[in-house]
């Protein structure tokens, strides 16, 4: 496991705070799995933003229905996590998929995925989105948590070039994603606005262990 | 009318401007826009070797240029190990029947796109909505344009001219509901609408920012998020790029990153940057891999591969920055400024891709203030390129009889002297005396000045100062220095007094002045309006007027010429049998405050403090042009007591001919600059240009404002203390 730099993991915070991710230190998986369920628990819940064969609850602020049974989807945590997240979720009525997202695409609660590592100049985590599933939970979701370790923080781009390089050689068809901050606009009067496709927020769980 | 109709004629293309110019909105949104973009670039470039990084992706794009070919083939190779379809499209309407042809092929009804400026190039929508297919932008900006039948006003902020009224009027025609003004309501009135588009799409388009070569892979630049809906959703995806895209490695898209967000947004990165190598998963499709086209445009590229001026303009990374900082967008917006391609850069690309008939009027629209080129992300001269553009239009159509007239004149020295003392002797019945002592073109009726008016035009000097050279020629005996003079026109015909002013300075400061009288207009004026021929034949004859004599010095108050000596000469003499002789002026040659500053050397010792509160203007071709910033602005503490001014170095309108041509848009750069400088309670103003001071005193004087504007020189020579 490689040490934490405590420099870069300030700047990096201090960094994906001013973009308005919302950053929580946590020291393991089960903190940050349960962090997951307990933000999908405080959130209202999700707007269909298009047509589901699914039970409606009342209009939401966009004046579209919303869904009665919420969903956290978590596409790519290891089989023990995700069993140990599917309880948690059970225990709160929310539908857990690991899979099969095409079937949400109007909207979900909460996307879970993990970072590959963080860049700390521009407060970013990397993303892998091979799987179409593990892409669509962080696109279609309101809120979407990445967890990212905080011994993976790296100063700036050109320090992962050939991270970058090895992660696109995993597998021909590779989806690769750098992310900083929620869904963004300024095209309207350059008045920023979040969450015009993707994320209204973006939360990024720092875990002080290696097990991710 | 149509954009493109209106850059097919002046009086269209004018009329345009004058609307826009009482485009209220418009005009308030630039103007903070602009102020806030200047202050949060400088902001965001602190933390980055903003010059080191600009240099690096210079070289990087040209190196990319120049290897265009095999980092083509490259790529290719890459993208099919990877599975996918790469074509090649020699021309616009070549990569609109490609596009068309896959979306038959794939029996596609509805296509969905992300941003993609070279799709805006070709038209594609057009094409494809002619083929009975359903078209739907997802950037916000786009979509919102789009609705209106728009082109974009800007390149990253295509909906910029419009208010929140407009946008939720449009949203209300589009969804038959009534809309909020409220920002964050409308954005999500496009987050609902648009989903359902994604949903049904059986084709998405994307642009490309960067195609790299090492693993052909493709990466898209955005805030929205739309580009990963678009590429992920439908079961197709083309991705459309120009050939300037190809870059060899990850590492110079990476490097490119660092300067991108920042010059386009003042963002340290955009909220999605993605890189997809290959055809991927995709449920959608029925072999369960994405259908992945990659269509590389050429549209004239490779010709302009091979251009040695224009090449560089493949450096450009579509940030938008060279509108963003233009005096000209601010005040007139993007569809004012460009075809499709807006700011600096799309008065160029325009002329390369969408041909003369639309660059014509639309390179004439530059002001010459090297705003952009000081802050492009790939430090492109495109003042240059823009005068080159004047000069090839110039060279294949002529530039009609004033023009070739005016150009003949000036290639004889004594022929274009003897015109102006001819002027200054007919204008004497129409010119009275303003405050100062200063003539100004009093009497002419207003029908002659028509647009002009918004300045007092100063009057030709009764006795240019080369008439009085003889007379006052002072003679030092032991000097610490001898220096020559380049007086420039300006200065020599209608402010000899400004020159007067200089050769006291000089003689009190005991530095021997020289003033060849062979010397002759520097050429600027010639080199904006295309006339070349004319540009290079008057260079060279101030490379002889000066090649006499040695000097320690060859100093010039006027900037522009300063600026043009020092820049343009080794440019445009490239291949004159005078290239080397020209080392000697080219080198010499300094604008007056960074000799009088850093080579004399004055100190606050120097000068009588006179306790005068003097504000200053920064010339673009002194701060710009030469670099010179801190000079003026302490001398002019040494002498008085110094006012600082909101906006110093932005352009006050005068732009040599450019203030002839587009009176309505440098009358309200004085505007601008006027309310700035009232605004600092001075009781003057200095500036180190005659353009300047003839553009910001005739301002004043029409405004009757209490401010007097003057050369820095005459402050200067008004405190010195005398050496001798």
């Amino acid at each position: 496991m490689a040490p934490v730099n405590q420099e870069l993991v300030d700047l990096f915070i201090a960094r994906a705070e001013a973009v308005a991710a919302q950053v929580q230190r946590l020291p393991n998986m089960a903190a940050a799995l349960q962090y997951a369920v307990d933000v999908c628990a405080r959130k209202a819940p999700c707007e269909l933003l298009a047509d589901e064969d699914v039970e409606k609850g009342p209009d939401g602020p966009n004046k579209v229905p919303t869904r009665v049974q919420k969903i956290l989807a978590a596409p790519d945590l290891p089989d023990a996590d995700f069993a140990a997240l599917a309880e948690a979720c059970a225990a709160q009525g929310f539908a857990c998929r690991r899979d099969g997202l095409r079937n949400h695409l109007a909207g979900i609660d909460v996307g879970l995925t993990t970072a590959r590592l963080g860049v700390a100049a521009s407060g970013t985590c990397l993303t892998v989105g091979d799987n179409e599933d593990t892409r669509l939970a962080g696109m279609i979701s309101e809120t979407h948590i990445l967890i990212l370790r905080a011994s993976e923080i790296y100063p700036d781009l050109p320090s992962i070039a050939g991270q970058l390089r090895d992660r696109m050689a995993e597998r021909p068809g590779s989806y690769t994603v750098f992310i900083t901050g929620p869904s963004r606009t300024a095209d309207i009067e350059r008045v920023s606005a979040v969450g015009v496709h993707g994320p209204l927020e973006l939360h990024i769980v720092l875990l002080e262990d290696a097990h991710v | 009318m149509s954009n493109s109709e209106k850059l097919g004629s002046e009086s269209g293309y004018h009329k345009d401007i004058d609307s826009a110019l009482e485009d209220s909105f418009l005009r308030r949104t630039l103007d903070t826009f602009a102020v806030a973009y200047r202050a949060n670039r400088e902001a965001i470039f602190k933390e980055v070797d903003e010059r080191g990084l600009i240099r690096q992706i210079a070289d990087a794009k040209d190196d990319a240029c120049r290897h265009m070919e095999e980092l083509y083939t490259q790529f290719r190779a890459e993208a099919e190990k990877r599975g996918v379809i790469v074509h090649r499209a020699a021309t616009a309407a070549d990569a609109n029947e490609i596009i068309a042809r896959i979306a038959r092929e794939n029996n596609v009804k509805y296509v969905i796109k992300s941003k993609s400026m070279t799709a805006e190039e070709i038209h594609l929508n057009t094409r494809l909505e002619a083929d009975g297919l359903v078209v739907d932008e997802t950037d916000l900006g786009e979509w919102i344009i789009q609705l209106r039948h728009e082109g974009p006003s800007h390149m990253v902020m295509p909906a910029i001219h419009l208010s929140r009224q407009q946008v939720a009027d449009d949203f209300a025609k589009a969804t038959g509901d009534p809309q909020d003004t409220d920002v964050q309501r409308l954005v999500k009135v496009a987050r609902v609408q648009l989903r359902r588009k994604y949903l049904r799409a059986d084709m998405g388009v994307s642009g490309c920012n960067f195609a790299v070569a090492e693993n052909g892979s493709v990466s898209t630049v955005t805030n929205e998020g739309n580009a990963e809906m678009v590429t992920t959703l439908p079961r197709v995806h083309v991705v459309l790029a120009g050939l300037d895209k190809l870059v060899p490695t990850l590492d110079v898209a990476l490097t490119a990153l660092q300067v991108l967000p920042r010059n386009a947004t003042a963002q340290r990165l955009t909220s999605y940057v993605t890189f997809m190598d290959g055809a991927g998963d995709c449920a959608a499709s029925p072999t369960g891999k994405k259908i992945m086209h990659v269509v590389f445009l050429d549209n004239g590229r490779t010709e302009i591969a091979k251009d040695p001026i224009f090449s560089q303009i493949f450096r450009c990374v579509r940030c938008g920055a060279c509108a963003n900082v233009c005096p000209v967008f601010r005040l007139v917006g993007g569809h004012r400024m460009g075809y499709v391609y807006i700011g600096a850069i799309g008065l160029i690309l325009t002329y390369f891709y969408h041909g003369q008939d639309k660059a014509r009027i639309l390179s004439q629209n530059c002001i010459g203030c090297e705003a952009c080129k000081n802050v492009c992300a790939g430090g492109i001269d495109l003042p240059r390129l823009i005068r080159e553009i004047r000069a090839r239009l110039v060279e294949k159509n002529g530039a009609g009889l004033p023009m070739s007239l005016l150009s003949s004149v000036m290639k004889n020295r004594k022929m274009f002297h003897n015109l102006i003392k001819f002027a200054s002797f007919a204008q004497r019945p129409f010119t009275g005396t303003g405050r100062d002592n200063v003539s100004y073109l009093r009497h002419l009726p207003a029908i002659f000045l028509g647009k002009h008016q918004y300045k007092a035009l100063p009057a030709i000097a009764a006795e240019s100062f080369r008439d009085r050279w003889a007379r006052i020629k002072p003679v030092l005996r032991e000097p610490r220095m001898r220096i020559a003079l380049f007086s420039g026109c300006a200065q020599d015909f209608i402010f000899p007094d400004q020159l007067e002013a200089f050769v006291k300075l000089m003689t009190a400061l005991n530095v021997d002045v020289d003033f060849p009288l062979n010397q002759t207009c520097c050429g600027l004026p010639l080199d904006v309006m295309g006339q070349r021929a004319t540009a290079i034949e008057v260079a060279q004859q101030n490379v002889d007027a000066f090649a006499h004599k040695k000097y320690d010095a060859i100093v010039t108050l006027c900037a522009s010429c300063a600026s043009h000596i020092r820049n343009v000469y080794p440019e445009i003499l490239e291949n004159s049998p005078y290239r080397h002789q020209a080392e000697t002026l080219v080198q010499s040659i300094q604008p007056f405050s960074a000799f009088l500053h850093d080579t004399l050397g004055v100190t606050a010792e120097d000068f009588n403090q006179s306790g005068e509160s003097v504000t200053f203007h920064a010339p673009c071709h002194l701060c710009r042009g030469c670099g010179v910033t801190d000079a003026p602005r302490e001398l002019i503490a040494q002498a008085a007591n110094y006012v600082p001014c909101e906006e110093e170095d932005v352009c006050c309108g005068f732009g040599g001919s450019y203030s002839m041509k587009f009176p309505e848009v440098a009358a309200q750069l004085l505007e601008n600059k006027l309310k700035n400088v009232q605004a600092t309670g001075a009781s003057r103003l200095v500036t180190d240009c005659p353009g300047c001071v003839l553009q910001i005193r005739g301002g004043a004087e029409k405004k009757g404002l209490p401010v007097r504007v003057s050369h820095i020189v005459e402050l200067m020579a008004e405190n010195v203390r005398s050496r001798n």
